[in-house]
């Protein structure tokens, strides 16, 4: 080791310039997809684990009656294609939030967290970054969980219009998402402890949001409380879109879909808010390489 | 307490001769510490456990009961029929995971290293472990069976017998499914990332466990049929039923049959788990990456 | 038994990381033999990742060794590692205060390790009770250890290894992550367990002073391999080709001007400039004769108008001989 030549190497006068927000995140991007495929064994373990979900809930199919599920204006493939449409969504947006939590608790034990955060990325892009590989890859995750429903037979009534209104509605639904990711990820940021969070938000939205059955069977205080969940709006516009043929032009999926955009223009803001004070807070009391 | 005093409390030499039940305490009381200091987790989880068996009640409302008859479990609500198997499945797998999630931490917080090098015996850890996880496990099971009965009222058959039964049969399916959990913390040691178990246990057995729908549905699938058969669990599943929806007890032939099968893979399968657990044990102290994360 | 800590030809070779379908292994520990005789500070000192502390894992039975063995308190680390680890308390200060329960307090990571070692109830209370108190953790006993700054862990570790009364202790950088006053207490500890218990201590530490101050033999790890094992003072005679003295300057116009003007002199050799206590100016140069140096250098600086506190002739510390032998230089 030669101190000198570093010496020597560091005064050089380099030009700064600002690195470009798109290749900034494209960075974020590839790390993470690059420490993603190192967990390949792990990757094969969910992805089966998806398939064997889909397939409990096809057998348990067999056993219900589609009368609920008609009713409630899902006209095609009765309780199987149903619920497939509520686990394949759900899975989707919890993985995705799940994951954010963890590359950010990752990032703080490793300590790698305070390294990036005293570069010169801002936190908007950081946030921006840490969450974009999620998504691509939770999308991922979720075709794969619908491809296995049509393997096993489940049957859709979508039209070209539907099938882009379903599509439009997803895009919704992650921007909505974005932010409850933020939101957890803020508050991990201060207490450390994000898992117990996310795992009740997994729960609540499986109770209210009508993953397994039609919000009709709940007590209207539920009902109520589903309301509050953009993803209890998601999967109503969805599955009106691909069991029953409808698209945005149908009042109640319109309806749906405004819904989900007013959630995400005060939400979004509201989150971002709230990050940075836990981002604040976290380096006002010096935590946040802790764990 | 200046050096000289300190120096003279240490000139006695005291200490008692190894005992394993000593040991055994040791690792249950810490480890129960631990698990009371995170009192958010234990929240949480205490709530989404009545959340889920709440769901379970609103999914039982689209379900066809003439179908559970033709299955010939008679004219029961489909929310016992499911209580049972969601307690049971749940139960199982904190249990069973949880040798695999201390060995996780411990590697994690580098707190392995000093176990290692202290005179504790592998099993008395292990014991002391598993009583730690039988405890907490029982705390969530009572939560899904007193939502379950009392708020949701669901009819099971809860009498001083059938208790017992379904005390011994827990019991056993635990035994029966503990080697396999030793395994797991033994692979973790060794390759630290990521529990086997955690992925794909709990899809498997609440699949091929028939948790949800009589495992009659699967005999069209030869294949499924068989390994759900393979599985320890649904002897166990079939035996904890008969036991609470049917009024069976231990006495009963079919239990009975069901306890064997168990206590087979018990002993087949324990000492396979101590002897992986034992090999990554000198694996990792022959890589020298007891610590290493 | 006369050594408690014995090595034989001991070896551990780590299968290292597949590179270009070659697997490269690294001897960490190569054939080394120390004898630790009871009672004894004993040093082991090295650069990083000289094998120090693989050496010690080792004899904690945390390592397999590849070839060799080696005794502790007489057992063989191979044959009957339980006994060893009933034997010696071990502090591991590059974990940093990862190791303990960090959601256990204090006393209650303590109590653990008594159980675990064997101690009576009523004893372990005791010495609990009093190492916390020497430590000075006894007003935070109650909260959880990641509450606690890496000083306080450090000594909640160190209390931990000698819970149980080992009567042989490996102190892998003791005193890493201490404030002074705690290093110093540290050290005053370690020195009253050998001397008036008589502990064996196996000793390794980045600090020379330390050393130097408690060890009364060092062997030298490079490489895996001893390179030297002997007491300071003999050490330090290996290096009579160093001779140096050392100018403490009081007062002076500007000490760059003067260590240039110092470096020019032909019987100079070599010039270096460190602080003393008082955060005075001191330069060292080596030179070939002290004797001759010493009024050259005083008339040079008195016709300059430096005022000088001292010009001292110095012997070679352990750092220097430290710094020669690893860095592999022969006389």
């Amino acid at each position: 080791m030669n101190s000198k030549s570093i010496i020597d190497l560091l005064s050089e006068e380099v030009p700064r310039k600002k690195t470009p927000i798109y290749e900034v995140i494209g960075s974020f991007i590839l790390r993470d997809f690059k420490i993603w495929w190192t967990y390949k064994f792990w990757l094969t373990l969910d992805i089966s684990g998806s398939i064997l979900f889909v397939a409990t809930y096809y057998i348990f199919s067999m056993i219900t009656t589609p009368e609920r599920i008609q009713e409630a204006g899902y006209t095609t493939g009765g309780y199987f294609t149903f619920a497939l449409i509520g686990i394949a969504f759900q899975r989707y947006v919890f993985f995705a939030v799940q994951s954010i939590n963890e590359s950010i608790r990752e990032e703080q034990w490793n300590g790698t967290m305070e390294t990036i955060l005293s570069s010169a990325t801002d936190f908007k892009t950081f946030l921006l970054g840490e969450t974009s590989f999620f998504f691509i890859a939770s999308s991922a995750f979720l075709l794969i969980t619908l491809f296995t429903g049509i393997l096993l037979g489940a049957t859709f009534n979508a039209t070209p219009y539907s099938i882009l209104s379903s599509i439009v509605l997803s895009i919704l639904l992650i921007a909505s998402h974005m932010a409850i990711g933020i939101l957890s990820a803020g508050i991990i940021m201060k207490t450390k402890q994000g898992n117990p969070l996310t795992w009740a938000f997994s729960w609540m939205t499986q109770l209210v949001s009508g993953v397994f059955y039609p919000l009709k069977l709940l007590p209207w205080y539920l009902e109520w409380v589903g309301r509050i969940f953009p993803l209890t709006y998601s999967l109503d516009g969805i599955r009106l879109c691909l069991q029953a043929g409808k698209d945005l032009l149908n009042p109640v999926v319109l309806y749906d879909a405004l819904n989900l955009l007013l959630f995400t223009i005060i939400a979004t803001p509201i989150a971002l808010y709230l990050f940075r004070k836990g981002y604040d807070a976290a380096r006002a009391d010096g935590s946040l390489g802790q764990y | 307490m200046n050096l000289k005093d300190l120096i003279d409390l240490f000139r006695d030499e005291g200490r008692n001769n190894s005992s394993n039940l000593i040991h055994i305490w040791a690792v249950f009381w810490a480890n129960f510490k631990i698990f009371l200091s995170y009192r958010t987790w234990v929240i949480t989880e205490t709530l989404s456990t009545i959340a889920s068996i709440i769901m379970y009640f609103f999914m039982g409302l689209q379900v066809d009961a003439q179908r559970l008859v033709e299955a010939g479990y008679g004219c029961i609500s489909w929310l016992s029929f499911a209580l049972v198997g969601i307690a049971s499945e749940n139960y199982l797998w904190m249990c069973i995971s949880r040798i695999s999630h201390s060995m996780q931490h411990e590697v994690r917080e580098g707190t392995l290293e000093p176990i290692i090098a202290s005179p504790i015996r592998l099993s008395s850890y292990i014991i002391g472990q598993s009583i730690r996880g039988f405890i907490t496990s029982s705390y969530f099971m009572l939560g899904v069976l007193i939502v379950g009965i009392f708020v949701l009222r669901t009819p099971l058959m809860v009498g001083p017998e059938n208790l017992l039964s379904f005390l011994v049969i827990l019991l056993a399916m635990v035994a029966s499914y503990m080697g396999i959990g030793i395994t797991a913390a033994g692979i973790i040691l060794v390759y630290k990332r990521g529990d086997p178990l955690t992925f794909l246990f709990a899809s498997i057995t609440e699949f091929l466990g028939g948790v949800l729908f009589p495992l009659n549905y699967l005999k069209d699938y030869p294949i499924l049929w068989t390994l759900a058969w393979l599985m320890p669990y649904t002897y166990a599943l079939d035996a904890l039923r008969r036991v609470l929806l049917t009024g069976a007890t231990l006495a009963s032939p079919d239990v009975l049959k069901d306890l064997t099968i168990l206590g087979i893979y018990a002993i087949i399968f324990i000492p396979i788990g101590l002897k992986v657990f034992r090999w990554g044990c000198d694996r990792i102290r022959d890589e020298g990456t007891v610590a290493t994360y | 038994m006369e050594y408690t800590v014995e090595t034989f030809d001991l070896t551990k070779v780590f299968k290292g990381e597949k590179e270009g379908g070659k697997r490269l292994s690294v001897k960490a520990v190569d054939h080394v033999n120390i004898k630790v005789r009871r009672g004894e500070f004993f040093g082991l000192l090295g650069p990083n990742g000289a094998g120090k502390t693989t050496l010690i894992k080792i004899l904690c039975t945390i390592i397999i060794p590849t070839e060799g063995t080696a005794t502790v308190n007489g057992f063989d680390i191979l044959k009957e590692p339980e006994k060893v680890r009933s034997s010696f308390g071990w502090f591991h200060g590059e974990t940093g205060g990862r190791s303990l329960y960090w959601r256990l307090n204090a006393e209650d990571n303590l109590k653990f390790y008594a159980y675990l070692q064997n101690v009576p109830r009523e004893l372990a209370k005791k010495r609990i009770d009093a190492l916390l108190d020497f430590f000075e953790l006894s007003k935070d006993r109650h909260k959880l250890v990641k509450e606690y700054s890496t000083g306080m862990k450090v000594r909640v570790m160190l209390a931990r290894a000698l819970i149980h009364n080992p009567p042989i202790l490996f102190m892998d950088e003791p005193t890493i992550g201490l404030d002074t006053i705690s290093a110093v207490e540290t050290r005053k500890l370690l020195k009253a367990l050998s001397v008036e218990l008589g502990k064996t201590i196996v000793f390794t530490s980045h600090n020379m002073y330390e050393v130097e101050q408690l060890c009364e033999r060092i062997a030298i790890m490079k490489d895996g391999r001893i390179i030297a094992d002997s007491s300071p003072s003999i050490l330090r005679d290996m290096l009579t080709d160093i001779k140096a003295i050392e100018v403490e300057i009081k007062e002076c116009w500007s000490h760059e001007e003067i260590i240039g003007m110092l470096a020019n002199l032909s019987i100079v050799k070599k010039v270096s400039e460190t602080r003393n206590e008082s955060n005075g100016l001191v330069i060292r140069l080596q030179v070939d004769d002290e004797y001759e140096a010493i009024p050259i250098v005083a008339e040079r600086l008195r016709s300059r108008g430096v005022k000088v506190a001292s010009i001292l002739q110095v012997k070679p510390s352990l750092e220097d001989i430290f710094v020669r032998l690893t860095r592999g230089e022969t006389s």
